[in-house]
């Protein structure tokens, strides 16, 4: 009884440790995404999102499903989340509301017409609660 | 209450409340199916298998999950749930933590393999080393924002459990516990706030009892007929249940502190003589005089520090997670041109954790001496009062660690999905539902006020009586100076909680 008592934590254990991290989704990496932010710096509630992703060529990607999800640094926090829409090509717009003061940090997951995935994460520092 | 704390101002060899607890209408380990569990040898393993087995995902997903601290289960369990519900299972039952602790685990294992050998340093055997540790954790977490590290909280994780290994690899009895662990102490003062207490049922069956086994431990019983065969260096029979390794002594036991719930006492008894009963909660606070394993509180300085340290810096510790302190230490930075934090903050910890409590205890001591008429000296009057400061500053951590606890303790759900998802991609425990958070700061605000109001009324209630054992004809004179101390808290503790939150790890918007 103790045996397995002491086994069963080790075999779960294990199982999360082998079991597989990897994605089959395919990555764009060469791909820059930029942001802008209004208010800036941002407060507390909502923020005007302006989002451009720009391939390596320099061209503008437009066609792109655009979703963000706004995080505070402190675990235990709900995510804000936005979808964007593009208001010009390679340009996307929305709202992110931010619930509290402190430090956000912006993850970007766009999905381009060729079935290619960006994620990309942006720091906000600071966000004003006053 | 206050009738309660006054019986403990009449002389007595038996422990104050002893007579209450007699008739005490609760006793944890005769309810029926609780009860039982907790008489059975392995509970205390059977708890700490599981929190073991949560401990080593939580490691494994600080290391290789995701290390962005809202998704990784090291920084959402370790800095929300488990600080929320130590707090908050003190608060309704005491010190279950520290019962179903995982660090000690390898420790038995390792026992297995290294008998301990040295006795702790005589020197250590007090409350300085934990002292010193629990400030370093609050000081790190601040400079090293551990709450937003999930690498660094699995570090510190796995720095617990080797050094638990490891001390008690290399030093008798539980040393790791009463001199060492943080947490611990962190543990032990604020189960002074609950309403169980490990303790013995008769005091009378203690006072025939010839073998001692709650502190000694239980010997194998020699073979019938023949002499024993002794397998033990001394020549005495192998311990076949240990006794308190902490060296609390039940029948002179008092209060929680030290205890860690272990139940090695209940399991040696040979008469069933002690059980987890039912009590009111920082009434043993306000005693005075030896306690086993303890000795006097009033007289020493380390838990007088200690219960400074404790206060203080649970106002500290939520002070430091909201605007202004950002401000303060801008103001800082630019009256004195530094430019790294590490120098601001331990300016900032030096004057919340030295200057702030010495001036103010120092101020109600010399205050009292006066008011109060009493020859005792300012530092032996500190040493007394100090004590009555615990419930206000388990009250400031409850308030704190229970809005983390309640407006996100439902983030566990889609964090754990996702930890699945990631791990095995496959949706297993469904799609992470991030909608999922907890109470609104609305519902959880007037529950902080609450909290905070109780540790005002206790501190109120343990000063009132120590003040009645310093100066029983001019009680209210000695107390009023640390009333106003305790008040003093309260309301900083308010105007903290009423702060907008502000959790930054960058210092001057870097």
């Amino acid at each position: 009884m103790l045996r397995s008592l002491i086994l069963l934590p080790c075999v779960c254990v294990g199982s999360v440790l082998t079991a597989g991290c990897g994605s089959a989704d395919r990555q764009a990496s060469d791909v820059q995404v930029d942001i802008a932010l209004d208010p800036s710096p941002p407060v507390v509630g909502d923020a005007q999102v302006t989002l451009r992703l720009t391939g390596a060529d320099g061209k503008r990607l437009d066609g792109a499903e655009v979703r963000l999800e706004g995080n505070m640094n402190h675990a235990g926090m709900k995510p804000s989340f936005a979808n964007l829409r593009e208001t010009e090509p390679g340009r996307y717009a929305g709202t992110l509301e931010f619930t509290m003061g402190g430090d956000w940090f912006i993850l970007v997951t766009a999905t381009l017409p060729d079935g290619r995935r960006i994620e990309h994460k942006t720091d906000v520092p600071g966000v004003d609660a006053s | 209450m206050s009738l309660a704390l006054k019986q403990h101002h009449a002389p007595s060899r038996q422990p104050a409340g002893r007579a209450a607890r007699r008739a005490a209408p609760l006793d944890v380990l005769r309810l029926p199916v609780v009860g039982r569990f907790l008489r059975w040898r392995h509970s205390r393993l059977a708890l700490q298998i599981p929190m073991l087995l949560v401990g080593a995902v939580m490691i494994a997903h600080a290391f290789w999950g995701p290390q962005l601290a809202p998704k990784n289960l090291a920084a959402l369990l370790t800095w929300v749930h488990f600080r929320g519900l130590v707090v908050l299972v003190v608060l309704l039952a005491g010190n279950l933590f520290c019962m179903a602790c995982p660090f000690l685990l390898p420790r038995e294992l390792a026992r297995r393999l290294f008998s301990p050998r040295w006795r702790w340093p005589r020197a250590l055997r007090n409350k300085w080393p934990a002292i010193a540790l629990f400030v370093g954790v609050l000081f790190l977490y601040e400079l090293f924002d551990l709450w937003s590290e999930p690498w660094w909280t699995g570090v510190m994780i796995v720095g617990y459990f080797a050094a638990a290994t490891v001390v008690d690899a290399l030093f008798r009895n539980a040393s790791f516990c009463k001199y060492v662990c943080p947490v611990g102490q962190f543990n032990f003062l604020s189960s002074a706030m609950a309403p169980l207490e490990v303790a013995v049922r008769d005091q009378e069956v203690c006072t025939g009892c010839r073998t001692k086994d709650c502190i000694r431990g239980t010997r194998a019983a020699g073979p019938v007929g023949k002499a024993p065969r002794s397998t033990t260096p001394s020549g005495s029979l192998p311990i076949v249940q240990r006794g308190c390794e902490l060296a609390l002594f039940q029948p002179r036991k008092v209060d929680n502190l030290d205890c860690t719930f272990c139940l090695d006492c209940v399991y040696a008894c040979p008469h069933d003589n002690v059980g987890i009963l039912a009590r009111l909660p920082a009434e043993q606070l306000a005693r005075e005089g030896p306690r086993s394993g303890v000795g006097p509180i009033e007289r020493r300085f380390d838990f007088t520090v200690l219960a400074a340290v404790f206060t203080f810096g649970a106002l500290l510790n939520a002070f430091a997670m909201t605007s202004p302190v950002y401000v303060l230490e801008q103001w800082i930075a630019a009256v004195t041109g530094l430019r790294v934090e590490w120098p601001i903050l331990a300016g900032i910890f030096v004057v919340a954790l030295v200057l702030e409590p010495a001036l103010l205890m120092g101020a109600a001591a010399l205050w009292t001496r006066r008011a109060a008429r009493t020859a005792q000296s300012v530092p032996a009057i500190v040493k007394r009062f100090a004590r009555s400061l615990v419930p206000i500053g388990f009250g400031v951590w409850l308030a704190h660690y229970g809005f983390h606890f309640f407006t996100g303790f439902l983030t566990v759900v889609p964090v754990t999905q996702n930890a699945v998802l990631q791990s095995l991609g496959s949706p297993l425990l469904g799609e992470p539902m991030w909608q999922l958070g907890g109470l609104p700061e609305n519902i959880v605000y007037p529950m902080e006020i609450g909290f905070l109001l109780l540790g005002l009324i206790g501190s109120w209630m343990v000063a009132w009586a120590i003040a009645g054992q310093l100066a029983p004809l001019r009680t209210a004179r000695a107390f009023w100076p640390w009333a106003a101390v305790h008040a003093l808290l309260f309301v900083s503790a308010v105007w903290i909680m009423s702060q907008p939150m502000d959790m930054r790890g960058t210092f001057l918007g870097g």
